[in-house]
Formats: structure tokens, sequence, C-alpha cells
């Protein structure tokens, strides 16, 4: 008897069907989305930056070293200005600069700049500093004394794997007298797309010529092949592993420095490009940003890294969030406009207070002009 | 007319006898049709995603895999470049950034290599496990046995991770890894140093005991199909249990065993979670010996994605869809291979289907 067998087109229409609504379903979410760009029609140059007229939530998500204070800068952002409730997060400066650009978050947090081919490739994007802070580079060495001179260049080559003993004379050299043990280098990195990493290797790649022809700068390098080199996922588990590992030496951000200090991790000296060893302290924080500053373009893409001036530390940042300048809706871009003026204001969220409990240090003075006519740029 | 089909010698196999009707397309009535066609649309769907999943991934692998050529297979550098530069280097037509190198054979030696150990482990475990329960162990500890065994399929990824990484994986290195060192150590890949727990042999063992109960669930229903009359038969014949088990049972269920090893190993393969916060995520390079770190394909795109996002040109979303495409290919070959060795074995005994993840 003749099977019942369904007409070969109905198989046919129902596969093209399904197959149809997949692929519309992807081209949508890919195709770009419009919305009516209001023209502001105002007499004023300044846009202003108050209390938005409805309740805005600001997500935030990326650097671990900004995370700290942006979480102290919360609570009092939000009692300045009732409507705006800002939600940090941290999870890598890669991660703020790859969901800024995606527009999956209102802020994006990064220690790093914009590349020049990310800024290329989004122009709309804007990356505007709210204050100044470095990295610190921490060891645990039972025995040994605090305050260890290193320089690039040493740290470069226990990067690379060519010093791999604190007992190794280069390091030795630096610090006429010690004696350190016969113990094995234990490298620490990130294993995330880290700020922290774009700014160690920035210093690395300014102090060495093999790591800047190597690896180079970014938040994401090529990390040369170390035998015992462990990896960490944020500053604090930079932290938990060196204090794990006797032998370890880690770049760590200054806004969690005194947690590793507590912890009992060692801080280094560091030289500097005028040959003198420093502490990572607010004071040759100020030095280096003011040797740096006045060389800002108005994109702000700037480095401090390995400044002149005898008393400048070598590894100090801008700390960025980056933001769309274009945004959805007017109240967002009032709220976010209000954040950035409150956040760079001395009577604001940099206060002496709110700085000096991170370890950062306020903007030069003449970097601010550049950072408003920045966040004039920011509409919606 | 209502008809139900049978074999000719009336062996009439439970999968096959439908009842079938001969109504023609035009005696349906309008909800029959509407309903017929819903029912259409939705079995369409899993063969519709595996279409669109191949078709999306392939389309974004291109570009890398035109970019490396055959040296992404072989290649043992895998670098996403330096991001940083303001020149970019163009190969084969396509931009990259500066020193973007995609070689993807360590990856691809290491999602092999701890999958094929972890296999070698959970075989004879599973084998000898499922013959245990069924031929030794008295019948009412049984089920209770064998509940062990559905428990441990379900227990999540992440949690072996975690457990790997505090309690196992330390405990292998301080207690078991030095006295195989010791034992083995004139073998190359067994000498010290041993590491900290995180690694080949650790991960390869994890994975053992996370595919032990597929392998396990699916050597129990073939061995129910042995014929009862031919065990009885070497019974009185007078083989004791273990000759009966390795000349009746064993033999007979042998290719089934194989099918269910490759299935297991398909699941070893996409194993991301786990593998992620066991094997110590070491780019670039084979691990030195058996206890060293090394990566997978799945926790290595996992461990690369944000990375790969800040790379405005893009090359390095494709470097990972392309080692995602290797990924893809192995495992949907390995099941396919299963599966035809087992259909072709038994006749159609129900599979598990693997988690994935």
């Amino acid at each position: 008897m003749r099977p019942n067998r369904l007409p070969s087109r109905l198989w046919g229409v129902a596969l093209l069907t399904v197959v149809t609504m997949l692929l519309l379903a992807a081209c949508g979410t890919t195709a770009a989305t419009h919305h009516k760009t209001k023209k502001k029609k105002s007499t004023t140059t300044t846009l202003s930056a108050g209390n938005p007229s409805s309740p805005v939530t600001l997500t935030e998500a990326g650097s671990s070293l900004l995370y700290p204070y942006l979480q102290l800068l919360a609570p009092q952002l939000h009692a300045a200005f009732s409507n705006i409730t800002l939600e940090p997060a941290a999870g890598g400066s890669g991660l703020g600069i790859s969901d800024t650009i995606a527009k999956l978050t209102n802020l994006g947090g990064s220690d790093a700049y914009l590349s020049a081919a990310d800024a290329l490739a989004n122009p709309g994007v804007l990356n505007i500093p709210i204050a100044v802070s470095s990295q610190a580079i921490d060891y645990n060495v039972p025995g040994a004394p605090a305050f260890l001179n290193f320089n690039g260049k040493t740290l470069a080559e226990i990067y690379q794997g060519t010093i791999t003993n604190w007992d190794d004379p280069q390091i030795a050299a630096l610090n006429n007298g010690v004696t350190l043990p016969n113990l094995p280098i234990i490298p620490v990195r990130r294993a995330d797309s880290s700020g922290d990493t774009f700014l160690f290797t920035s210093f690395l790649s300014a102090t060495d010529k093999t790591w800047a022809n190597g690896p180079a700068e970014g938040t994401t390098v090529t990390w040369p092949a170390v035998a015992d080199e462990l990896t960490a996922v944020g500053n604090p588990a930079m932290i938990t592993v060196c204090k794990a590992t006797p032998g370890c030496i880690a770049y760590i951000g200054i806004s969690v420095e005194n947690t590793a200090i507590e912890d009992g991790l060692q801080e280094a000296l560091v030289e500097n490009k005028a040959g003198n060893f420093l502490k990572p302290i607010q004071s040759t924080m100020t030095a280096a940003a003011l040797a740096g500053a006045s060389a800002t373009p108005a994109s702000l893409t700037q480095s401090l890294i390995y400044e002149p001036g005898a008393q400048s530390y070598p590894i100090v940042n801008f700390e960025y969030v980056m933001v769309q300048a274009q945004q959805t809706s007017a109240t967002t871009a009032e709220a976010i406009r209000a954040f950035y003026t409150w956040a760079i204001s001395p009577t604001g969220g940099a206060t002496p207070n709110n700085l000096a409990a991170d370890n950062f240090v306020a903007l030069p003075s003449v970097v601010i002009p550049k950072v408003e006519a920045a966040i004039q740029k920011i509409v919606g | 007319m209502i008809r139900a089909e049978g074999g000719v010698d009336g062996n009439v196999d439970p999968a096959s006898s439908i009842v079938r009707t001969n109504l023609r397309d035009k005696d349906l009535t309008r909800p029959d049709r509407i309903a017929r066609a819903l029912f259409l649309v939705a079995a369409l769907v899993p063969a519709a995603m595996l279409i669109f999943l191949a078709v999306e991934m392939i389309r974004e692998a291109i570009p890398a895999f035109i970019y490396s050529g055959w040296g992404f297979f072989t290649g043992q550098i895998f670098s996403f470049g330096q991001l940083y530069a303001t020149t970019l280097s163009h190969h084969n037509g396509i931009t990259a950034p500066h020193g973007a190198v995609y070689g993807a054979f360590p990856f691809i030696f290491g999602t092999l290599v701890s999958s094929l150990i972890a296999l070698l482990i959970a075989v004879p475990v599973s084998v000898g496990a499922v013959l245990a329960l069924s031929e030794r162990i008295p019948r009412r500890f049984q089920s209770g046995m064998s509940v062990f065994l559905e428990v441990l399929a379900g227990i999540p990824s992440v949690a072996y991770g975690f457990w790997g990484v505090f309690f196992f994986g330390p405990f292998l290195a301080t207690h078991i890894y030095p006295t195989l060192a010791s034992v083995l150590g004139f073998i190359p890949i067994f000498h010290s140093p041993v590491g900290f727990g995180e690694g080949l042999l650790t991960t390869s063992v994890v994975l053992a005991v996370m595919i032990v109960p597929i392998i396990a669930a699916t050597t129990r229903s073939l061995l129910s199909t042995v014929p009862i009359l031919a065990k009885e038969g070497a019974l009185a014949l007078g083989m004791t249990p273990y000759e009966t088990v390795r000349v009746v049972t064993l033999p007979y269920v042998r290719r089934g065993i194989l099918a269910a090893a490759i299935l297991g190993w398909a699941r070893a393969l996409g194993e991301t979670m786990m593998v992620l916060m066991l094997s110590g995520n070491l780019l670039d390079r084979l691990p030195q010996n058996i206890y060293g770190g090394f990566s997978t394909i799945a926790a290595s795109i996992v461990d690369l994605l944000d990375s790969a996002l800040t790379d405005a040109t893009g090359m390095a979303v494709h470097a990972l869809a392309a080692l995602g495409c290797v990924l893809l290919v192995i495992t949907i070959a390995t099941n396919l291979i299963g599966r035809l060795i087992i259909r072709r074995s038994t006749g159609g005994v129900p599979l598990p289907i693997g988690r994935g993840i």
C-alpha cells in the first residue's frame, strides 16, 4: 500500500521558512539602529550638566584599577544628583573599551587610552580622563628587605625568562649590599584584557628594546613563554596569587596597593628616566603627570609613562572613562555630562580625601579645559 | 482504512510499528493541515539550527584561514599581534594587526590529547563498573549504586572545576604525582617537575570522571542486549563468571563500547568550563611533561574572547571563530562516526544526549 508521503514541495517550503526566519533574525541584530537626534536649540555654548529630569542609571564596566574609585564615588554622586545612579563593575580595561564600542555599557573604565586603530574605527568614542593613577611592582620574597630597586630592563628580562632567580647578579647590582636568597622568580601576569598590562608593557617597551620589538604594549600582548609564570584575573587576584607564591613578582594597580602591603607583599622602587628609584606616592605621581600633561592632544590620548623629571614615578597614567559621544536620549547625555563634570571637580568627586583613599592624584589643571571640551561633545 | 505495519517474519521492531493511514491530502481538514505545518516547522528547527550555526561559524572564520593558510593547523604560535602599533600586517589580501600570527597546533594537540588520556582512564573504569553492577553486585544494591552514576552525570562542569582547583589538583600534586614521577620517571613525559596540580594529567583525570557516566550508561544498555541464553550456556559448560564475561559478553558488545567511547570522547572534546579552570591556560606552548599546563580550543576561546574584542581589525574574532570551526568539525565528525558504529552493531539502542559544555 502506498504510504502517505508528504509532497516534497511542502518539505521545501517548511525548510525555507525556518532558515529564512533564522537568517532574518541574524541580519536584524547586526543592522544599524536608527534614532532621531533632536537638534538642541540652545543659545548658550555650554550644555547643561545638572540633575536630569528623570532617573537615569549609568552602567560602567572595565578597569579593575578604577573600580574601587568608582565604588567610592557612586554614593557621593547619588547624593549630589538624586536622579543619577552609577553602577560600576570590574572586568578589565579591555572589556571597558569593547563594551563601550559595542554600546553594551554607558561608561567604560580603562587605564589604557583607545588604540589608534580603535579610535579610527570608532570615531564616536571619547576617552575622557577623570584622575591620574599609577602602578606598583610588588614582590614576595621571604627574608628580603622591602623596597628593592628595579628598573625596566630587569623587569623585562624577568618577564622574558632571561632572569630566573632572585640571586641573579643583575638584581644584586641594582641593590648593592643586599644578598637575596636562591629562590626562583615566579612572574605573575594578568590573564584578562587589562589596563594594568597596558601600563606595565608600555613601561617595558619604553625601557627595553627587545620588549618593544616583541610583545610591545597593549591590554593584551603575546607574553613570552616563561616556565613558572602564573596568571590572575583582576587586580585583587594578582594580590592573592602573589601572596600565596613565595618568589613571585607582580604588577599591581595603585588603588589596591594598600591591601597588597597589608597582605604582606613588598613594594619595589622603580627607576625613572632620571635614574632615581622612586615609590608610587602622590608626590611622584603628580610630578610625572605635570611633566606629561602639557603635551596632551584634544583627543586626550596621552601616555604618562617614563616621563622626565627627577621626582617623576615612571609608571603613571590617566584613568579614562570611555563613552559614546552620541547618546540615545538627552537625559542620559545630561546625566553623563553631570557625572564627568562632578568627577573632575575638586569640590565634587576629586576631593583630596577621595583621591587619597585610592592613592590617585587630581588631573593637572592644564588638561582640564580639554577635558571640559570633550564633555561638551556628549550629546543626546 | 487503518493498517499496522509489521515485518514479514512477524518480528516487529517497536520503533517501526507506527499506525499509518492511507488518507490522502485532500481528506485532511484545515486544522489538520495547520497542525501538520506547525509540527513540520518544529521538526526542522534542529536541522536548521545546525546548518545556521555551521554556516555562520565558517563565514566568520574564513578570513583567518585565508590569512594563515595551512599554517593555521601546524603553527605553534597564536598571537593577536601588537594591537597598539600604528602599522598593520597584510597577508594573502587580509589585513591584521602588526605581528599577528594564528597557529592553532598547541590547542588542537591539547584538546585531542587530554580527551584521549581521559578516554584511556574512563573506558576501563566504566566498563568495569557496569560489569560489576550487572554481574557481581547483589541485586538489592544495584539501583543504589546506579544512582551514583546518574548523579555524577548531572554535576555541573564548574563544580568539577572548583573541586579540581582547590582540592583534587593539590591532592594529586602532593601525594600522587611525586610517586608517579619516581616510579615512571624514566619515561620522559612522566619526569618531574610535577607542578601544583593544574595541568594535563589533572584535567584528563577529571575529564575521565565526567565522561564515565556517558560510557557507563551506554554500556549498561548494550549489556542488556546480550542474549541470556548464551550466558547461561557458558555457565552450564562450566565457565567461571569472569570467563563468561571475557568469552561471551564482551565480544558481543565490543563494537558498542567502542561507539560509547567515541561519544564520551566527543563530550570531552567540547568541555570548556572545567578545563578553563584546571588546565593552567598556557598559550603558545606544548606542555613539557604530562603534569604541565596546556590549553584546549574550547577553554582558549573563552579565555581570549575579551582580548579579541579589542582588536579593531576584527581579525582576532575571526581567528577565534576559526578555532571554533576546527572544534566543530572534529566534534561533529566524532559524533557521526560514533552513531554510525553503534547503529550497525546494536540496531538502534537509544543514546544519551551529550550535555556539551
